[in-house]
């Protein structure tokens, strides 16, 4: 069973000892505004928003992300990595990023690749060890790998976060075979990261057990990007609470009105 | 492997496929999901160009879904204009009259303030071919004191050893742009008359030495205007295919460099027309989804402005192509004509931006950070 899972469709999840009532988590990038991120953050309900290191602009407030969301109530500034190719360099943007943000969260990602994105699972195991020691809460953005989802959490990582499909794919869950087996041995909180398109996709992540999902280029790329950030909230909410509600069993087969073993219970001529 | 000598790098094979496209070749090669030279070779045909605003919608999806609707922005800084290559069409030709000079300490940091003014995080550093009078130890000097300033500092100089390039990511590089300019052997003999960089070979593989040594970015590209452009811009993808299969981890970026007929000085033997430029961007967007594409100031604003986002990610923005053209703001005027190209778009950070951001797209200053690169001691 998942930690911090509990019933009713406000009821608050948990990473380490922080409670969190939104089950959407927002990456901040791709906007065509810093006003237009905003409003989407705000449309989304959202708590917990990423910000990469590298879009921190503290001489130019007019190009810095971080600023602006800083002062939204009710809103936890998560760090990522993003940029990082490798173990030593995530944890050097982690250091930096709590330094400037006082995040006790880093969102790690390391993808040695710039051009496909896909996470290391190597390095991210590495930087993952040495974070956990430097007393981060890690979140790391992961390949949708079951063995290096416990492995994560063996070594104290606060949730895993396996991609749904490449970043900015919108391919949504290609990896739902993998995401289900690690959602079902995970004793921490299962955030589907990356490659949602489509509330709808968003809400099945929840019904299959996930206690979060992340989306970032769905809403960024939208022609109304607040309106997309509410329609996900409410999808979010919705398949939530219809895996709290207890979905219907699956069948291949339609149940029979006039059941073939009702001889059995007939009485003998 | 070394890239020079190739057989791979013949573009008489695709030439071919170019040659026998019709439009619903065209129609599938818009449409494909795993694109590749073949579709390229299609995608910059005649035939294609007929299906223009087609091929736009397309590019402008595959941009929006990779970069999202935000465009990065750098600014080139020219800190040395001496020069001992004689390439035809550089305005820094060793045989060319024009006033040399190289910034001095001061004179580099008033331009890095200056830019900085600007609110430019990223810079690139650009010098003439090898010289006794800009060398690559000035050049280092000059990466090192770029890094105490900006959060991305990349190179576009002369074709160094790999020994050379990893000195130079030590001192805070994080990549470099160098373009084989053509890859037409015959052409690029006549037009580099004397100088290092006539050896083609040596500059071919320049981008794989450099991250070889440990430079995470190679910007490539092709001179247009100077040899066919669709034989030039098979042979780049064929190049940049080859670059991503061997440095995995490393980034490409490809910019799309024209001498411009109406700009004066050289004249191009094979023009490319803006409509042709378009076409080119947008196949290459197309084939190559999640690399970034550059533009730079060569361009007019209606261009720079109609393209940006519908292909091209990546802009430089309020260019000086003269060394010292920041700060000695006073001599611009004096300077006109002497630098290595003619800014055709010279409006200011501010200006830029706002015409940007009038499109719905979102201007980006700063998108790296030094905390990435190791600690420097000096």
């Amino acid at each position: 069973m998942n930690s911090g899972m509990s019933k009713g469709i406000n009821s608050a999840w948990k990473l380490g000892n922080h409670a969190f009532e939104s089950r959407l988590l927002i990456g901040t990038g791709k906007f065509s505004s810093v006003e237009i991120m905003v409003a989407a953050v705000r449309a989304s309900g959202a708590q917990l928003v990423t910000v990469a290191l590298r879009r921190f602009n503290r001489e130019r407030p007019s190009d810095d992300l971080y600023g602006p969301l800083s002062g939204l109530p009710g809103v936890t500034i998560v760090p990522n990595t993003s940029g990082a190719r490798n173990a030593e360099e995530a944890v050097r943007a982690a250091l930096l990023g709590r330094e400037l943000s006082g995040s006790p969260f880093v969102k790690l990602e390391i993808h040695p690749n710039p051009h496909h994105l896909m996470p290391d699972p190597i390095e991210t195991f590495e930087a993952a060890r040495e974070l956990v020691k430097e007393g981060f809460l890690v979140l790391p953005y992961m390949p949708a790998d079951p063995v290096l989802a416990k492995r994560l959490e063996e070594i104290g990582c606060a949730a895993v976060m396996p991609l749904g499909s490449a970043i900015g794919s919108g391919h949504g869950l290609r990896t739902r075979e993998m995401l289900e087996i690690i959602i079902r041995d995970s004793n921490v909180p299962v955030i589907v990261d990356a490659g949602l398109r489509s509330p709808s996709e968003a809400s099945l992540a929840m019904e299959m057990g996930c206690e979060a999902v992340l989306v970032n280029s769905a809403i960024a790329a939208a022609d109304n990007p607040p309106a997309m950030a509410a329609a996900f909230a409410m999808a979010v909410r919705a398949g939530y609470a219809a895996r709290e509600a207890g979905l219907m069993s699956k069948s291949d087969n339609a149940v029979p009105t006039s059941p073939l073993t009702a001889f059995l219970k007939e009485e003998t001529p | 492997m070394s890239a020079a000598h190739s057989a791979w790098l013949d573009p008489g094979p695709w030439l071919e496929v170019s040659a026998a496209s019709d439009a619903n070749k065209v129609n599938a090669a818009i449409l494909c999901e795993r694109p590749g030279v073949a579709e390229l070779a299609v995608l910059l045909s005649p035939a294609a160009g007929k299906y223009l605003d087609l091929m736009a919608h397309r590019a402008q999806l595959i941009t929006r879904r990779h970069f999202g609707k935000t465009i990065s922005l750098y600014a080139p800084l020219y800190v040395s204009n001496h020069c001992a290559s004689g390439c035809l069409y550089c305005g820094f030709a060793s045989d060319r009259d024009v006033p040399r000079r190289r910034l001095q300490k001061d004179e580099l940091l008033a331009e890095i303030l200056a830019l900085k003014q600007k609110g430019l995080e990223e810079v690139l550093l650009l010098t003439g071919e090898r010289s006794d009078k800009a060398d690559f130890g000035y050049l280092l000097d000059c990466v090192s004191a770029a890094s105490a300033h900006f959060s991305s500092v990349t190179v576009e100089s002369f074709s160094m050893t790999e020994g050379e390039y990893a000195q130079l990511g030590q001192a805070g590089c994080t990549g470099i742009t160098l373009y084989q300019e053509t890859y037409d052997p015959a052409v690029y003999r006549k037009m580099h008359r004397w100088g290092f960089k006539r050896d083609y070979a040596w500059r071919l593989d320049a981008p794989a030495r450099a991250l070889s040594a440990g430079l995470r970015t190679a910007g490539v590209g092709v001179l247009l205007g100077l040899a066919d452009p669709v034989a030039d811009l098979l042979c780049l993808f064929r190049h940049i295919q080859y670059l991503r299969k061997t440095f995995w981890q490393a980034g490409i970026l490809v910019s799309f460099p024209r001498i411009c007929p109406q700009n004066g000085g050289y004249p191009p033997s094979q023009p490319v027309q803006d409509d042709l430029l378009a076409q080119i961007i947008f196949a290459f967007r197309i084939c190559l989804p999640d690399v970034p594409l550059v533009l730079s100031t060569r361009e007019k604003p209606h261009f720079r402005d109609g393209i940006a986002g519908i292909g091209i990610s990546r802009m430089s923005v309020a260019s000086k192509t003269t060394v010292g053209g920041y700060s000695r703001a006073g001599d611009g005027a004096a300077q006109d004509g002497q630098g290595q190209f003619d800014v055709m778009d010279p409006r200011s950070v501010e200006e830029f931006c706002e015409a940007l951001r009038k499109k719905g797209l979102c201007p980006v200053l700063k998108n790296w950070d030094a905390a990435f690169q190791p600690p420097r001691f000096s």
